[in-house]
Formats: structure tokens, sequence, C-alpha cells
């Protein structure tokens, strides 16, 4: 019998590839029947993140991501995640300036000396990946699959640090770059509409959010809306997540602040600006207490810190709302 | 083609150097954010309407309501304003992977004579070393499209003999079929280097000066690289920005000069003659400007 002819491949450890271990898991854990998955976000992070786990956020901080739910698992000090740190931005240094990262599969952060100091001194250990290729990974996890082809990646240094592979393609006889798939632990999805099973909306460009939810064991969306299931029905083709990829639904109106909720919100360039330039300048402890610890939730958070003003503020700046519509 | 300008910021320049090399009819898939953004806007404005913008995040041919947001791009709802399609990262990865992406438009840290990109780490990857944010899309760009235009700062720290971590690739190790060899797909290759004063292209795999800016010399330029490229028969002298696209540039695009006010030193035209009318910023500053965005 010939034999698949394995070119070179990467030292970087990888989560562990287990596509019939997922098959069972969704078996046997997620929920056919449409239950009611309505839960505060202190109870979704309780029951569904773990230490140890391994978590995707979609989108980022900064942009339509599940900012309250990152901001949760950092108050309840959650610890040894392993990030899928694709397209990240600051969500990346906030969670390792927290202590709750031990490893990174990196795509894109931004840096700054929180995350720099955690690899050198070796509290955290990175994987290197691209934005696109991590986006991949998560589409093969999503497919069931144990890795996927790319034509992206090879003979990159990252490559070295990965847990690609690139093999002679076996049917065309060129090289070919394979990558693991990944099904993460949790995925912190925000959503602009769900009905309380989990049938969610997300409206806008993206960047791998209906795979992750299909990629990953525990699923938690946000919402900035609960809608009824007969609103749902109405228009089917709309509905970005089917329910029994959910496992808890939080229902979070500004869940994206200080980021951007296409249709709904402005980012708030104060904070942005603020959470920036603690990630550029070491200077996230500060931050986190005055947003997530000193408070006891988001809903206090908006309330207390940020306020009605700029709640008033950023909703008047999202002018646009072709693609967006409620 | 325009009124050649009588001040403008390297910056500018640089944006307004790119902006030129794009075509009608072509797709070019940008990197998020900052210069290339900027250049393909003005081009779209002004020079090639009917060329196509492909965002990171899966936006084709957005019209971006402007001005853009400070910092935000990507995801944004001005960004992928009134395009023809909202997609993903991986359904434009996907749109890449089958050769739909003609040009690639990057920014980066670091570059060697073979197109290599580094946007991870300067320094001893293994040892001590700098930490960078990684190649985000970048990787897939300068792999997945055609050809690839990168943009940089010539400076010496940037222009290396090797770069310290290849996160993007360029031709690699620059022997022939070293971008197939590695699975790379068949046929795409860097294409372009442009600095704010000198464009680059190749030659057998391996960077070539083929234009340097009307405000320095070739010598300038050759020091500010730690590697000797080769040499066009004839080096073009590249033309400076135009009233029009500056016109363009700073009361459309960038009206907070977020993009191209970053310091760079501006230079006059004064009776056919160019000067520069600001000193450069210094080197410490100039680290702490992330400029791979």
């Amino acid at each position: 019998m010939p034999q698949l002819k394995i070119l070179a491949e990467g030292k970087g450890e990888y989560l562990k590839v287990d596509p019939d271990g997922y098959r069972e898991y969704v078996r046997d854990h997620k929920q056919r029947a449409m239950v009611s998955k309505l839960m505060s976000e202190k109870e979704a992070v309780e029951k569904f993140v773990a230490n140890g786990d391994y978590l995707v956020y979609e989108c980022n901080y900064l942009q339509r991501g599940p900012s309250s739910l990152i901001r949760e698992v950092i108050r309840q000090k959650k610890e040894d995640l392993w990030l899928g740190a694709k397209f990240t931005w600051v969500a990346a240094a906030l969670l390792v300036g927290a202590g709750c990262v031990s490893k990174l599969d990196v795509g894109f952060f931004l840096f700054g000396p929180v995350v720099e100091e955690a690899i050198r001194e070796g509290r955290v250990k990175a994987y290197e990946y691209s934005n696109v290729v991590m986006s991949n990974r998560i589409m093969a996890g999503a497919m069931g699959l144990p890795f996927i082809p790319v034509r992206s990646f090879g003979g990159t240094d990252g490559f070295q640090y990965s847990g690609a592979k690139l093999i002679e393609d076996p049917y065309t006889g060129q090289p070919i770059t394979l990558v693991p798939a990944l099904n993460p632990d949790v995925a912190l999805i925000h959503a602009h509409q769900a009905d309380i099973y989990g049938n969610a909306r997300i409206f806008g460009t993206g960047i791998s959010h209906v795979e992750s939810a299909y990629a990953s064991k525990k699923v938690i969306i946000s919402t900035e809306e609960i809608v009824d299931t007969e609103e749902i029905k109405r228009d089917p083709a709309r509905t970005s997540i089917p329910y029994y990829a959910v496992d808890a639904v939080v229902h979070t109106p500004f869940g994206a602040y200080p980021g951007e909720m296409q249709g709904r919100y402005a980012s708030d360039m104060g904070h942005v600006i603020e959470v920036v330039g603690a990630t550029m300048r070491g200077w996230i402890p500060k931050y986190l207490d005055k947003y997530v610890y000193d408070v006891a939730s988001h809903a206090e958070m908006m309330d207390k810190v940020v306020g009605y003003e700029r709640m008033r503020e950023i909703t008047g700046r999202a002018t646009i709302k072709e693609g967006y519509s409620v | 083609m325009g009124t050649p300008a009588a001040y403008f910021n390297e910056r500018e320049h640089q944006i307004c150097l790119v902006a030129r090399m794009i075509e009608d009819g072509h797709t070019y898939w940008v990197a998020g954010g900052g210069s290339p953004m900027a250049a393909i806007l003005l081009a779209k404005k002004l020079l090639a309407p009917e060329a196509v913008y492909v965002t990171e995040d899966g936006v084709v041919n957005p019209e971006p309501m402007l001005p853009l947001d400070p910092l935000m791009t990507m995801v944004s709802s001005r960004a992928s304003y009134r395009a023809l399609q909202w997609g993903t990262m991986n359904s434009v990865g996907f749109q890449a992977q089958i050769g739909l992406m003609d040009v690639g438009i990057l920014n980066t840290l670091q570059v060697d004579p073979y197109g290599n990109i580094n946007s991870t780490a300067t320094g001893d990857y293994g040892g001590e070393h700098r930490r960078f944010g990684g190649p985000g899309g970048a990787d897939s760009i300068a792999a997945l499209c055609w050809k690839t235009i990168l943009m940089t700062d010539q400076q010496k720290r940037k222009f290396v003999p090797r770069v310290d971590f290849i996160s993007s690739p360029g031709y690699l190790d620059g022997t022939e079929g070293a971008r197939e060899r590695a699975g790379l797909p068949r046929g795409t290759d860097p294409w372009r280097v442009v600095t704010p004063w000198a464009v680059f292209d190749y030659e057998d795999r391996y960077m070539r000066l083929a234009g340097v800016s009307p405000f320095v010399t070739v010598e300038q330029v050759l020091a500010e690289m730690s590697f000797e490229p080769k040499m066009a028969k004839e080096i073009e002298t590249l033309e400076t920005p135009t009233e029009e696209e500056l016109a363009v540039l700073r009361s459309e695009l960038d009206q907070r000069g977020q993009i191209t006010d970053v310091g760079k030193p501006i230079i006059r035209l004064d009776d056919g003659t160019y000067q520069f009318v600001e000193e450069e910023q210094d080197e410490a500053k100039a680290k702490e400007t992330p400029s791979s965005w």
C-alpha cells in the first residue's frame, strides 16, 4: 500500500483533533428539544466556561464582539484558557492581562507589553497561524472533519510553530498544507436578535460566527434583542445559527460595547482610545478595575460607569440601517 | 495628470504612488485600515473607479461612508456600506484561494530581498525578541493573490537581508519554485514594494530598485537598506502627488489625518526643486507607532 508522504510538519502543540469524539459530544449534549436557554451572563459563563477550556470569540472586543461575555469571563477569573486569537485587537490582551490565559493560537492581536511579557516570561505559550487559517480550522471543525487543506500558510515561519503539516497531495501529487480542525470547548458570539431557544440572527460581515457555532462544544449567544420565534419563522433565511447549536442565550443590550453593533450603536470612541491605550501602555489592570472588577455585571457597568448620555450618543451615531433592519 | 502639489508629506506621496498602480476591472484584496485602504479608495475616487475593493472580512466592493472612524474599520457599518456582498473571513479566503483576487495590498514591519514579510517578531523568535501582533490577514493575501503590493517605510531596520520571522510569504528562500514546493498556488508573486522614497520590483525573485522619489537620491535610498537591491537599467523618477489627489485624500478620505499625519516629513516643491521642510521624527517615537495595522 502506498505511503502518505509528509514533507514537513510544524512543532506547535494543537488542540487534540477528535471528530468522532466531537460527534459523540454533540449527540449527548446538544439539546434537540426547543427549550428556553435564556439565562444571565453570570449563569452562562459559570455553567459553560470552565478553567482549561479552549475559547473562541467571534469578531472582537471592539467590533460586534461578545464584549460583555469577555468581561464576565474575566470577572469570574477563569484560568488556563487557550484562546483562538484570530482578528482579536485588544481581547487577547485583556484576557491575558487578567491572568485567564495559558495558550494562544495567534491570528492577529493588538500587541503591547502585557502579552509580550506574558510570552517572554513563559506564562503564555503562543502558536502561530493567520486569521484566515484560524477561520479555516474552525470551518473544518464545523464540517466534522479532522483537518483541512489550505493553499496559504506554507513556507512561513508560522508553519514551524503551528500544528500544520505539508504533505504530498495524493490526488495531484503537488505539495499541500494541512491544518488541524478546531473544535473549541466554548464559543462566545454576539447577535443582533435571537429567540429564547437560540435561533440567532447576525447581520453584516463577520469572521466565522456560523462556523464557530457549529464547531464548538458549548455556545453562548448574547443578543441585543430577544425576538419571538414567530418572528424567526417570518424570514428563515435570516437565521444565522439554529437553536440546536446553541447552549445559552443571554439578553444583553449594548453587549458589544465599547464596540459597534451595526445598525444599533456606533463604537464609543473615548472608550476605544482608553482600552487601546491601556493595551499599548500596560495599564490593563486599571482598565479592568474600572469596567470589570468594580461592577457586578454588564448592566451595572452600562448604568453606572458608561451612563445614559453616552448610550444616547452612540445610538444616535448608528445612522446606517440598510442590511441591519429589525 | 494634474497639478503637482506644492506641499505634501511622505505618507501622502506613498499612498498616491500605490493608488496610481491600481487599474479598473481588477480585484484588490486589501489589508484592513491604514495606507493600503487609503490607496485603493483614492484610486477608486479619482483614477480607477471600476477597480474592485475587497476587505479582509469579506466585504465585496463597498462604498465606505467617509470619513472613516479612527482606529476601527473592519466589520463596521461605515466601512462595509453599500457593498455588493457581505461575506466572512472564510468566504473571502476561499474566493482568494480559487484565484479571484488579482492584487493584494499590505503594510509591513520588515521585508527582505525575496519579499518575505515579518509582522510577528523582531529578534530571535526562540530567544530574545520583540513580539508583534502576527500576520492577521496578510499571510493569506501574500499567498493567494496573483500579485502583491507591499507598503513600508524606507528604513535600514525594515529592509533586512533576511526577515527575523516569515509571517507572510514572498519568494521564501528565493529559489525557483520555492512557493510551489511549500504548497502555495502556482503563478502568485510578490510584485512591488512601495516606500515614500522608492518603488521596487523583482528580477529573478530578488528585489530591484525601479524608481526613486525626486526629493531623495539613489544613494539615500540605498543607505536606508541593510542589503543591496538589484538595480533597474533606468531608475525612474517617481511623480509626486497632484493637488487633485491630495484634495481627495485630505478632504474626503482622511479628514482627521489619522492615516497620513503620523509625523511624516513634509516636502515642499518650489520652482522645480523639492525640499524637506520638517525634521524627521525621532527613532524612539517611530518604534511606538504600530505600522503593521
